[in-house]
């Protein structure tokens, strides 16, 4: 079965719980076990919460909207997200390193450990910043 | 995200309730902190928390080392079984205190 389902959300915290509802929904069209639907999920709403967290930090009640693109073909699930907050350098984006117990740094190490791959392509179209995360399913 | 504490004694126990993410991680750390800092022993009971992401695990940590400096404890109970996998997941089960 293929999928291919998008959704803008206004950039803010606010709006994490309509990114999860959305994902969801879309999963639910999925037949996979509940346990890894859980799993993506929490990745997708990890790099949403990037966006609005790092993407626009200082910013404050942004009317700007995010997009978030799930697709599924051939069992090759790709989660797109778009955005229009400060460029990424992808060398920066790093996770801290579990035995530093601290608050914080966690959300991309639970995208790397979810998914099969996290990468920030070129082809963003009007957009800023096009993270694309893929799993085989 | 709804809660409720109770006391027996020196410790307080905070019920959280609901999905714990950035929205709503500044809530859950008004409650919680001040315990810490009247010198209580927190128990959060997390059996009705049905989501968790890394904001509510800031939360997590940062309420243990905030009891440890003050030679208090946080305990963690009854955790749902999808807040423990991604407790596991940040490889914590060994650091915060399970229960």
């Amino acid at each position: 079965m293929d999928i291919s389902e998008s959704k803008d959300f206004i950039v803010s915290t606010s709006s994490l719980k309509e990114v999860r509802v959305f994902s969801r929904e879309v999963f639910e069209k999925i037949n996979i076990q509940q346990e890894q639907k859980d799993e993506l999920v929490l990745a997708i709403a990890e790099a949403a919460q990037n966006i609005v967290k790092h993407g626009y930090k200082g910013v404050e009640n942004t009317t700007d909207k995010m997009q978030i693109k799930i697709s599924l073909k051939n069992n090759e699930l790709e989660i797109g997200f778009f955005d229009k907050g400060k460029p990424v350098v992808p060398g920066n984006v790093q996770h801290r390193k579990l035995d530093d117990i601290k608050p914080g740094g966690l959300g991309t190490f639970f995208i790397k450990q979810i998914m099969d791959e996290a990468v920030f392509k070129k082809d963003q179209k009007g957009w800023v910043n096009h993270l694309v995360l893929t799993k085989r399913i | 995200m709804t809660y409720k504490v109770t006391e027996e004694g020196n410790i307080s126990t905070v019920f959280l309730n609901g999905e714990i993410d950035m929205d709503v991680v500044e809530q859950a750390k008004e409650v919680i902190l001040p315990l810490i800092d009247a010198g209580k022993e927190v128990h959060l009971n997390l059996k009705d928390v049905s989501y968790m992401d890394s904001s509510g695990i800031s939360v997590l940590i940062e309420s243990h080392q905030k009891a440890l400096e003050l030679n208090s404890k946080v305990v963690v109970k009854e955790v749902s079984k999808s807040v423990l996998k991604v407790i596991m997941m940040a490889k914590l089960e060994q650091i915060l205190n399970l229960e």
